[in-house]
């Protein structure tokens, strides 16, 4: 079920809610609730997959269960192990037979798997636990609230990746406790932001960044086409991923629950390590955790840092997409970061707009890789951009994409908001009541798109 | 992360009341915005399908055919009517009312497709009846070969106006769309906006004839190709093999619609000309391919007791740039040409003056 579609918002998410503080009394009914309204939002997507859904989540917590009986690290390798069997099955076996194939010239088959939806983030919510668990940082939970960390719908999907320690503890407080209001009133100012960035803005521009990308399979793009193209798939991508993160934190605040921020306006960035210190900082956090820190982070020597970032980097274009231009996007990060490393402890700063410019051409050429369906596609579109095909046509849609840029600057973070901005303003309250009514009627008129992060 | 709502807890518990107020603001507003939103679509109801709906001269303004045309049907003006493409949408059915005395709508969409032509007919045979004349404007869209599994183009077809059921109807109405054209529907009651095509479905959609430019029209024509006539060539011969393999899954329902209509009703296919340029290149196999669908389509017509009148040939009107706007769309004198040939071909079996057409089932 998508959070922006009429079903969402006018039946299930008040039905959800009211079922839910009708049980708030009791934590085994509010948990029941909560763990059937998830399942019932998952299996809205695709019913086959709630058992794989439910298995990784029993298996991880046997594992644990096992880890803390035996006190060996062996059962939580191998409950790591399952997740990723499962995260490599249905996302990269066919990925790595293409390659395979490619590089042997051998004809292998497929096994064309459908991906289960939301797979990449509950796997690494499940290794990050198990993980926490070898480092002895991470308790036993009961099975309800443990599977609730990962099932709770609002993040189930598309995240932010949830740690644990952040959520399990949320389970036990009493949804009506103080401030019950003020979170009722910030989540639905939340939500609505988030539902406002999706349907006005990002969906709106996916319909004149589709057809360009398309076009730039079979052809090349003209310089204003490719520049329309370009700067309209980085606000889609910020807004709709952005919006999709504050119609999760938003839901969630309904239910009592905090959910940890995601972006931090990362266009306003003035080098590339602050970007992703702003950018899916959730995915941010967790690689640096469990993965840069792990292979020796930057207190190794540079040479190991180096190696660090890049394989942290290449990792994380993997894990958006099985596809070489994903690892070649990350890669591409990982270059930029180690560039801006070395940069900046030769104590050099470069003026805040020259900063911000290198760091934003930076950030455009590696959404080209991202977006493209190939290494020639990408090709062609970066050649167009500089112009290699001439400096036709002109950037077009400039009022969408200019209501696009101050949206991704202006607009404040979820938890900027949450803990800062937002007053309990009469006015506030109607205009943004008035806003969501305008996003209902606006969905209602056909089938909505879906989140780009959803296919990750 | 702060916890649970950062250092604004405190801040929380000294203004309950103002966020509590908040909340009560914001759901009101929100149920109120929508609520008038649904009661004035209700109430407006631009396609004519809500019971309580207010008494207003409802008329065509909008160009979401799918959603609007229904009730021109089940207005029952109309006891004749044409389907196609946009190849038939230049029909004007005032120009054969008088010759097949009938009163024709033409109910023919951009792109629509064979499935949605099929609904079309069905929805006029519930309610309405048998027509008296049926014209049936055949494109490409009868002879392609994925018509079962792309029913409906991607603009979304509302089925749930023609399934007869009118309590799914309520689930589809709130929405920018609806709430957009009955807001036009009321201009039009207070004189401030225009009827957007005239209630039984025609409309010039071409550019003003005083605008046509034979220059873009070629360029749009032939696409950078060379500019050529078709040679007289037969269409390739297909093995049994080839020809077995052909599928037209859309000549089924054609069967069907036209099955069910009784003898009384004069049932025409018409196949509209479209430009030489965009018909499949003589004695390629796209020519061998459409020369079986065409001869499937004659079968049909004769088990059902159909004519059939084909103006995609080569012909001077195809061949003729000057005649078109693209290779798809003819100009309007020439729809008007087609129009006044139409009936009596069709009532007198009247050869074509200049080789236009072809009688090919009488």
């Amino acid at each position: 079920m998508l959070f922006q579609s009429q079903a969402y918002v006018l039946v299930f998410l008040p039905i959800a809610v009211a079922c839910y503080y009708a049980a708030a009394g009791s934590e085994r009914l509010r948990h029941g609730v909560l763990i059937a309204a998830s399942l019932f939002f998952y299996g809205w997507w695709d019913a086959r997959f709630i058992p794989l859904l439910i298995g990784q989540i029993t298996a991880s917590w046997l594992f644990a269960l096992w880890h803390e009986r035996a006190r060996t690290n062996v059962p939580l390798v191998f409950g790591v192990a399952v997740n990723l069997a499962a995260l490599g099955t249905f996302k990269y076996l066919d990925f790595v037979l293409a390659s395979a194939e490619a590089a042997t010239g051998l004809a292998l088959p497929r096994a064309h798997l459908v991906l289960p939806i939301g797979i990449s983030f509950f796997s690494f919510q499940l290794i990050s636990y198990l993980v926490d668990r070898m480092r002895g940082q991470a308790p036993i939970y009961p099975f309800r609230p443990f599977a609730l960390f990962v099932l709770v719908f609002p993040h189930l999907i598309a995240g932010p990746i949830v740690r644990h320690n952040e959520l399990v503890p949320q389970f036990a407080l009493d949804p009506r406790r103080a401030g019950l209001a003020e979170r009722i009133g910030i989540g639905l100012v939340i939500f609505t932001v988030g539902f406002a960035k999706k349907v006005l803005l990002a969906d709106r521009l996916a319909e004149i960044v589709d057809p360009l990308f398309r076009q730039a399979n079979g052809g090349s793009l003209s310089f204003g086409d490719a520049w329309t193209a370009v700067l309209g798939f980085s606000f889609q991508l910020f807004l709709d991923f952005s919006a999709y993160t504050e119609m999760a934190i938003g839901t969630a605040l309904l239910f009592g629950l905090v959910l940890p921020e995601n972006f931090r306006r990362p266009y306003l960035s003035t080098d590339l390590r602050e970007f992703w210190r702003r950018w899916h900082i959730s995915l941010s956090n967790f690689l640096r955790d469990y993965l840069y820190i792990p292979l020796g982070g930057s207190r190794a020597g540079p040479l190991r840092y180096i190696a660090a970032t890049m394989v942290t980097m290449g990792l994380c274009g993997l894990w958006h997409g099985a596809g070489w231009t994903f690892v070649a996007w990350g890669l591409w990060h990982g270059i930029g970061l180690v560039t801006c490393r070395f940069w900046q402890r030769l104590g050099r700063p470069l003026p805040a707009i020259a900063g911000w410019t290198v760091t934003m051409l930076f950030v455009l050429v590696g959404w080209v890789l991202f977006r493209a369906s190939g290494f020639a596609t990408a090709g062609s579109i970066l050649s167009s951009l500089v112009g290699v095909s001439g400096f036709s046509g002109k950037i077009q849609h400039v009022a969408l994409l200019i209501a696009a840029a101050l949206t991704s600057v202006l607009v404040p973070s979820a938890h900027e908001m949450k803990d800062r901005l937002l007053k309990p303003i009469p006015a506030l309250a109607v205009g943004a009541a008035i806003l969501a009514a305008i996003c209902v009627l606006e969905v209602g008129k056909g089938a909505p798109l879906t989140f780009i992060y959803f296919q990750f | 992360m702060r916890w649970p709502l950062g250092n604004r807890t405190k801040d929380a518990e000294s203004k309950p009341k103002s966020w509590r107020r908040f909340v009560v603001l914001f759901f009101a507003a929100f149920v109120e915005v929508l609520a008038a939103a649904y009661v004035f679509i209700l109430l407006v109801d631009p396609y004519d399908i809500i019971p309580f709906s207010l008494p207003l001269d409802r008329r065509i303004v909008s160009i979401s055919f799918s959603f609007m045309y229904p009730q021109v049907v089940r207005s029952r003006r109309f006891d004749s009517y044409i389907i196609g493409t946009s190849t038939s949408r230049l029909i004007d059915p005032e120009i054969l009312n008088g010759p097949f005395r009938a009163r024709f709508a033409n109910l023919a969409m951009n792109s629509m497709l064979a499935w949605e032509q099929k609904t079309m007919a069905d929805y006029f045979q519930r309610h309405v009846g048998p027509p008296k004349v049926l014209i049936v404007g055949i494109d490409l869209v009868w002879c392609a070969p994925d018509a079962d599994t792309h029913r409906h183009n991607p603009v979304g077809w509302p089925d749930w106006i023609y399934d007869d059921n009118p309590w799914n109807d309520y689930l589809y109405l709130l929405n920018s769309a609806t709430f957009e054209i009955a807001v036009r529907l009321v201009g039009f009651q207070l004189g401030l906006y225009r009827e957007r095509i005239r209630f039984d479905g025609y409309e010039e959609f071409t550019p003003p004839e005083e605008t046509y430019d034979v220059t873009r029209a070629r360029q749009l024509i032939w696409d950078h190709r060379p500019r050529a006539t078709p040679p007289d060539l037969p269409p390739p011969p297909l093995s049994e093999t080839e020809r077995r393999a052909l599928s037209f899954p859309a000549l089924r329902w054609l069967d069907e619609i036209l099955t069910q209509m009784p003898a009384a009703t004069r049932k025409v296919l018409v196949y509209m000309p479209v430009h030489v340029a965009t018909q499949p290149w003589p004695g390629t196999r796209e020519a061998a391919v459409e020369a079986d669908c065409k001869a499937r389509i004659a079968d049909i017509a004769r088990k059902t007791g159909s004519k059939v009148i084909d103006w995609r040939i080569s012909s001077p009107l195809t061949r003729e740039d000057a005649n078109y706007w693209d290779r798809l769309h003819y100009r309007l004198p020439i729809a008007q040409k087609i129009a006044r040939e139409l009936p009596p071909a069709v009532l007198e079996d009247r050869e074509s003056a200049d080789g236009s057409y072809r009688l090919t089932v009488r």
